[in-house]
């Protein structure tokens, strides 16, 4: 059986007096690959920021890689999770090589940008790249900081929102490869079709989780219509 | 040589040649006198304009990397209207002691500016950098205000205060008072130098950052702190000089990039080298009615400041 490398349990957030997070219960393990999916305003950008240490005022038991994040260094929380923000930005017009830089290997974020398709010029200007490309090249500083993935977890909010198909694929093939490589992978989602994929699925509704297991048995029917609205 | 490193370089050179030039110009005509004493008369006050500088380049640099904000500056958001408040209330309460202690006067402005940083970032907590700067730009106009109270209900400590709020102090320089200000600057000056990896990660967003292993909380704490003591002794040299922190780290951005690690020490070099230029300017143009440095920072800044902006390199 795999190693569990991220678990949460009775996990909740209240945000400006409403409850954001409802005692979400999960487990993610190496070799997996997650979807949390849910209508806007669920939580799963809550959960995933949670997961990642970005909220220490979450309740409830929550396990990163042996520690809890949220009384965790940055530095060593930085070697043991990658995390991709919804909509990345940069306050400054940084270059493809600048941006590269920030990366802990400039080397990686390189490999990253290629395997992505991203080909442009490294002297080329965020401002200078189309959205995708953006978002892209974000992912790009992410999966660097992965590493060898081997332990780690990845945590991606949205990655393929605002990407064409050929770039959305290539994404969900590094999202694959970083799992195989031994990674625990959550990702939250709003392409159902993508989240059937996965190995198991967490449907989040007004911070509560209502499903989670294989995308067959957690995403009924009956489940995707109360949740979208026959979507 | 890199581009980097070959533009610090030649900035560095002209900023050299710029304070000799400087030390030879002045009211009393152009040299360093049969003896050098023109030379030891204007070197504090070269010095004294270096070291603010240098000091409100990096400070601005800074304040703006903290706020992911191009348009933040400690003249925009009080902080050396605090520096100056504390200064004003110092001479209000105690004006033989602020004169017998050389170190009061640096204390009561740095006291002064971290009371105002301190304020700026309780009350623009949790809220835009948008709105942290007009939370700014109200305590610079309510610190303001207070220098001016006091200046005019305090007549021993109004001329002081209102040549500091003019930006006119650097004319009163002397080794001896500029001392211990210099060394704050410098000090100030290479602390904030270590921010710039931190910095380079926090224009990810505070989230990335964190992820990638910035301690965000502190890096901001340290920003205001140093930001404060930066501008403290800059204020206690210059007085309030708008458009420094402003424009240096603008133009350092526009030559050699967005990245700290080369753009924090050009933005103390051209801070340094504008404000030396513009009290060199000031005093040598019109001998008899010499301008303030303050006043042709802004004279020769506003329009800079426009070309730039006017300019797409954020």
């Amino acid at each position: 059986m795999s190693e569990v490398l991220l678990a949460a349990l009775r996990l909740s957030m209240d945000l400006a007096g409403r409850t954001v997070l409802d005692g979400v219960a999960l487990t993610t393990s190496a070799g997996e690959v997650v979807a949390v999916v849910g209508a806007n305003g669920a939580g799963k950008t809550t959960l995933l920021r949670a997961c990642a240490g970005l909220l220490p005022q979450a309740t409830g038991d929550l396990t990163l890689g042996g520690v809890d994040p949220r009384q965790t260094a940055p530095k060593r929380l930085a070697a043991l999770r990658a995390y991709a923000p919804q909509h990345p930005m940069s306050a400054w017009d940084y270059t493809l090589t600048e941006l590269g830089s920030l990366a802990p290997s400039p080397e990686a974020f390189h490999h990253w940008r290629e395997r992505f398709g991203l080909s442009a010029s490294a002297a080329r200007r965020l401002s200078e790249l189309s959205g995708g490309e953006r978002k892209v090249a974000h992912l790009s500083l992410t999966f660097s900081a992965l590493g060898d993935a081997f332990g780690k977890v990845l945590l991606l909010d949205e990655p393929t929102t605002a990407l064409d198909l050929c770039r959305a694929e290539l994404v969900a093939r590094a999202i694959r490869a970083s799992a195989q490589a031994g990674a625990a992978v959550l990702v939250a989602t709003h392409d159902l079709a993508w989240a059937r994929s996965c190995d198991r699925v967490l449907v989040l509704s007004e911070g509560r989780l209502v499903a989670a297991g294989p995308p067959d048995t957690a995403l009924t029917a009956e489940l995707v219509r109360a949740t979208w609205g026959g979507a | 040589m890199n581009r980097p490193a070959g533009t610090l370089a030649l900035a560095a050179l002209l900023l050299a040649l710029l304070a000799l030039v400087a030390l030879a110009c002045g009211s009393a005509g152009l040299g360093w006198g049969t003896n050098g004493e023109l030379l030891m008369l204007r070197l504090p006050r070269v010095l004294a304009a270096l070291a603010a500088g240098l000091a409100l380049g990096l400070g601005g640099a800074n304040q703006q990397g903290v706020f992911r904000n191009p348009l933040a500056d400690p003249g925009l958001t009080g902080v050396f209207g605090g520096a100056l408040l504390g200064i004003a209330l110092l001479l209000a309460a105690a004006t033989e002691f602020t004169w017998q202690h050389r170190w009061a006067l640096p204390t009561a402005a740095f006291a002064g500016a971290l009371a105002t940083s301190t304020a700026l970032v309780w009350l623009g907590r949790g809220r835009s950098t948008s709105k942290l700067l007009l939370t700014g730009l109200g305590l610079n106009a309510f610190t303001a205000a207070g220098t001016l109270l006091i200046a005019a209900r305090f007549p021993e400590a109004r001329d002081t205060l209102i040549n500091g709020a003019a930006g006119d102090w650097l004319g009163s320089a002397t080794l001896e008072l500029a001392g211990l200000p210099i060394l704050a600057c410098l000090l100030a000056a290479l602390l904030l130098l270590t921010q710039a990896s931190a910095l380079d990660r926090l224009a990810l967003g505070e989230d990335m950052a964190f992820c990638l292993g910035t301690d965000v909380a502190r890096t901001r704490l340290s920003g205001v702190l140093l930001t404060a003591l930066a501008a403290a002794a800059a204020v206690c040299l210059v007085g309030q000089v708008a458009f420094i922190g402003l424009l240096a780290p603008h133009l350092a951005r526009a030559l050699v990039g967005p990245r700290h690690r080369a753009m924090l020490p050009l933005a103390g070099l051209l801070g340094a080298g504008l404000l030396l230029l513009a009290d060199t300017l000031g005093r040598s143009l019109w001998t008899q009615t010499p301008i303030s440095a303050a006043a042709m920072t802004a004279l020769l800044g506003a329009p800079a400041f426009v070309w730039i902006a006017s300019r797409r390199h954020e």
